[in-house]
């Protein structure tokens, strides 16, 4: 460090700048573990703003993953039932036969899955209250089903399929519900741009929640302000604890977020999982992944740096010396 | 060091504070500002470290314009400034060490050199080994040479000091003065307000005399 320039000279203070690039970054390492000790002595203040930004990252991303597991590829049988094929001859015949290899070879299904009478039968009383009703008859009143998965995502699509199979020889019906499935596709593009739009209110809200709750510390430290702008403490100098406080606000917030979050999706899976399994799908809610993670705290840090450089700049500015 | 050329201040509510003032300090000089209450004493202190901005005239520090000095470049000058002022307390939620140390904190230096320069700054005062101190367990002297440590901490060219013996009795108020004197011997430029005539014409300095915003007399 060098010795002030005493009694000579055009400048009161000549510092190269190595030295300043030194202490610049000897502020920021203080910066990052002072202002994170600071905020630790106030643990239940902490912990308030940790827990309603913590909140506000969750909700967003909880619908986000809720929404991106129906709509992705893989899963879209639990919304897109396979189509049932309902047979007029038994399953065992000669046409049931016929249909099913020609099924299997058409390049417009997908899978196809042969319920015997039997299966259907066996299917049907294992659902709780019906046992007793199929043991009114004296034989299996079921027929045989094909369960046939179109390689079709457009509902148009599926419908002319479903139409082709219903021609068919053996064929006593096919259900399936095409308007179901468009209604559905249109819910969910409008679904997407809802969760635009809240991503971007909770992300405005929680760059708020920061800059109030570091406008109310600034308030209260004026007068450390005030004295160390007065010994020559720069805007930016003031600045820097408080870029540092949002930062751990926001990382903090976002880890509380992805607690709330995995917990979420635990609590939630066994319920998927059942509904799921009655479609005969393996469509579950997966936890966040390593990256999506590190992207959620990237994302709190960014929106508490965000937070606090919108809301503090201009106000610190304004504390002056008297 | 310091250069006032017809310096004038006018308060926002249109006060005049200051007319016409003009003077030069040489560097290394010991000087007292006298004069009555409302003289305009505090005015001219603030306007050397950019508190204040003349209306009218120029003010040089150390060469500068600092009339036409651009605010990202007061932060430089005034770390180059010790201050005793009147109205500027301690941080009472820090202890005596970080009070002392908040120059040499902003200048960046490295902590091992912050306690060496803390510790033979507190000692110059006769406070040595108060640092762990809290402010609000010192007396109201014993606050008042903190304040004078924390100035004098980052030995800065420039030392201000506005009434820095209020609070102190006669021996105190001598010895904190000749303190000052040292430091303007190893070639500090001090200059002081001061009510406290009796110890400004036992001592050996220059004397600027302040009445009304106006320079009365040498
Ligand atoms: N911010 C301000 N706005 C308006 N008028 C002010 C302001 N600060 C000071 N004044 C006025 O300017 C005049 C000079 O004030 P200053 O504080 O410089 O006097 P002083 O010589 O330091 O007095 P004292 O010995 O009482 O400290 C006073 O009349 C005061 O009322
Ligand atoms: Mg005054």
């Amino acid at each position: 460090m060098n010795e002030s320039a005493t009694g000579s000279g055009a400048h009161l203070r000549q510092i190269n700048r190595t030295d300043r690039l030194k202490a610049w970054s000897r502020h920021h390492r203080q910066l990052f573990r002072s202002t994170l000790i600071t905020l630790l002595n106030q643990p239940g203040a902490l912990l308030i703003t940790w827990l309603v930004i913590g909140i506000a990252l969750s909700l967003p991303i909880l619908l986000s993953l809720a929404l991106r597991e129906i709509s992705e590829a893989d899963t879209r049988q639990v919304i897109q039932p396979a189509m049932s094929v309902y047979l007029s001859v038994p399953s065992e015949s000669e046409t049931a036969q016929a249909l099913l290899k020609r099924l299997r070879a058409s390049s417009a299904v997908g899978e196809v899955r042969l319920i015997t009478e039997q299966a259907a039968l066996a299917e049907f009383s294992s659902l709780a209250g019906f046992g007793d009703v199929l043991n009114a008859f004296s034989e299996n009143p079921l027929p045989g089903i094909i369960e046939v998965v179109p390689r079709e995502r457009d509902g148009a699509g599926i419908k002319l399929l479903a139409q082709q199979i219903a021609g068919q020889d053996g064929v006593d019906q096919v259900s399936f519900d095409a308007a179901w499935l468009e209604r559905l596709s249109a819910i969910l593009g409008i679904l997407e741009r809802v969760l635009y739009a809240l991503g971007v209110l909770f992300s405005g809200a929680v760059i708020l929640i920061i800059g109030n709750t570091l406008r109310l510390t600034i308030e209260n430290q004026r007068g450390e302000i005030e004295i160390t702008k007065l010994f020559g403490g720069s805007d930016s100098f003031v600045q820097r604890p408080f870029i540092y406080r949002g930062f751990w606000l926001g990382f903090g917030g976002a880890l509380l977020a992805f607690f709330i979050i995995q917990s979420s999706l635990l609590y939630l899976s066994g319920p998927v999982e059942r509904l799921a399994q009655s479609y005969r799908s393996n469509f579950a809610l997966e936890a966040l992944n390593f990256g999506e993670s590190i992207g959620l705290f990237a994302l709190g840090a960014l929106l508490g740096i965000l937070g606090s450089w919108v809301s503090v700049w201009r106000y610190l500015k304004q504390i002056q010396p008297k | 060091m310091l250069v006032f050329d017809h310096v004038s201040k006018r308060y926002p509510n249109g006060y005049d504070a200051l007319s016409d003032v003009s003077f030069t300090v040489e560097a290394g000089a010991f000087v007292f500002l006298t004069g009555p209450s409302g003289a305009g004493k505090s005015t001219l202190l603030k306007m050397i470290n950019g508190v204040e901005r003349s209306s009218r005239g120029q003010v040089h520090v150390a060469g500068q314009n600092i009339s036409r000095l651009p605010a990202r470049k007061i932060p430089g000058l005034r770390q180059g400034i010790g201050v005793v002022f009147q109205n500027h307390q301690l941080l009472f939620d820090r202890r005596v060490y970080d009070n002392v140390a908040l120059p040499l904190f902003i200048a960046g230096m490295k902590p091992a050199e912050i306690g060496r320069r803390v510790r033979a700054a507190l000692s110059k005062v006769g406070l040595t080994g108060r640092e762990g101190d809290w402010p609000e367990t010192l007396s109201g002297g014993e606050q008042q040479r903190v304040g004078i440590a924390r100035a004098v901490v980052h030995r800065p060219p420039i030392l201000l000091a506005d009434e820095p013996t209020g609070n102190l009795d006669p021996d105190l108020s001598r010895e904190i003065m000749s303190l000052f004197l040292q430091f303007s011997q190893l070639g500090v430029t001090v200059l002081i307000a001061t009510h406290d005539l009796e110890l400004v014409e036992s001592m050996p300095a220059r004397r600027l005399q302040l009445q009304d915003g106006r320079i009365r007399a040498e």
